[in-house]
């Protein structure tokens, strides 16, 4: 139980610090709002989890695991699983919008580049 | 009688060394087509090589894709009043002679995609055989969901009819628009239909299959192809 204190205290704190750290990232504009939020709400529930044993303990129960830590574990494995693929699903949006902007600059460029030809007042 | 205007887009990518040879090709034995050339972030002379022709020339500032460029010279078609796009290689593989039977079913209203294919006929071709295997699965899927046979769904020697560029011109496969592109056309009603091609050997430059690509592209295909056929049935 010794060592079982120490890791919930490790992981408690460890989880309040990042809790924090994620604060002063979006404090600072450093970090937006929305990308945050998966942060804050996993580093509060880890902190919850980290401070409170009887919560720790029913949820090792309830889900069938020997050991307090390994739910501490799997709880950071789940989160960093869920933090990849929302990222994941992310940059192909942003990979999406990329594609756009350069093809709608590049035409732009080519409209620009195709009315300076045509001298001033030059249309098609 | 209103006559089809028909824009030839040409993708390009690092071809300066084969591209004004078929631009000149092109404008020899098809006058009565534009040409546009997009240049898809190319680090060589490609951009230059298509003004000195006098040809139009749209230049990405990266690197998009096959798809990518397509889907550009999509858009500048139809805000430049095109009603057919054929898109045609740059290397010289594919023969501006087949321009012309190329189009036929789409200018005549019969299809909406127009396949330039190389094994409609005994042309002597002979891809390995990791390319057959593969070309024989894509062909397998694509006919099925098309219902009727595609032979050759990688072939880049396309004409496409209006309705199929507002369609693409938001939604199109960046990197290799081809059995998928093919699946999702086919579910969405359009006609498809391939006629027999000349494919000649490249002038100059590099594959654009290079062997990262040649493993990626089967998964990357395969993947989509299936998500095509998955995909709810859309209206266009």
């Amino acid at each position: 139980m010794h060592f079982l204190s120490r890791t919930q205290m490790i992981f408690a704190f460890g989880a309040a610090v990042m809790l924090l750290t994620v604060l002063e990232l979006v404090r600072r504009r450093r970090l937006s709002e929305e990308y945050a939020l998966l942060w804050v709400v996993s580093s509060l529930g880890m902190t919850l989890l980290g401070f409170s044993t009887p919560l720790l303990q029913a949820i090792t129960r309830a889900l069938g695991i020997r050991y307090e830590s390994s739910t501490a574990f799997a709880c950071g494995v789940t989160f960093g699983t869920v933090m990849l693929l929302y990222m994941c699903t992310r940059l192909t949006r942003l990979g999406r919008e990329q594609h756009a902007l350069a093809r709608e600059l590049a035409l732009l460029a080519h409209e620009v580049e195709r009315l300076r030809s045509a001298g001033p007042g030059g249309g098609s | 009688m209103r006559v089809n205007r028909v824009l030839v887009v040409i993708p390009c990518h690092d071809e300066d060394e084969s591209l004004g040879h078929t631009l000149a090709e092109i404008r020899r034995l098809a006058p009565d087509v534009d040409l546009l050339v997009v240049d898809d972030g190319s680090t060589d002379r490609t951009a230059e090589v298509a003004r000195a022709a006098r040809v139009p020339v749209i230049r990405h500032p990266i690197n998009l894709g096959v798809g990518g460029a397509l889907q550009t010279g999509f858009r500048h078609a139809l805000s430049h009043g095109y009603d057919v796009a054929v898109q045609l290689d740059a290397d010289g593989q594919h023969d501006p002679a087949d321009l012309e039977a190329v189009l036929a079913p789409v200018l005549a209203g019969r299809a909406d995609v127009s396949i330039g294919s190389r094994y409609l006929r005994p042309t002597g071709y002979r891809a390995p055989l990791s390319r057959r295997i593969g070309m024989l699965m894509f062909s397998a899927i694509t006919g099925a969901a098309a219902r009727q046979p595609i032979a050759d769904t990688t072939s880049g020697y396309r004409a496409y009819a209006r309705g199929v560029m507002e369609i693409c011109q938001h939604d199109l496969p960046q990197d290799f628009p081809d059995a998928p592109l093919l699946i999702a056309l086919a579910r969405r009603g359009f006609r498809l239909c391939e006629v027999p091609v000349t494919m000649r050997e490249r002038r100059a430059g590099k594959s654009f299959y290079t062997l990262g690509k040649s493993l990626y592209y089967p998964y990357k295909n395969l993947l989509a192809s299936v998500m095509a056929m998955l995909q709810r049935s859309p209206t266009r």
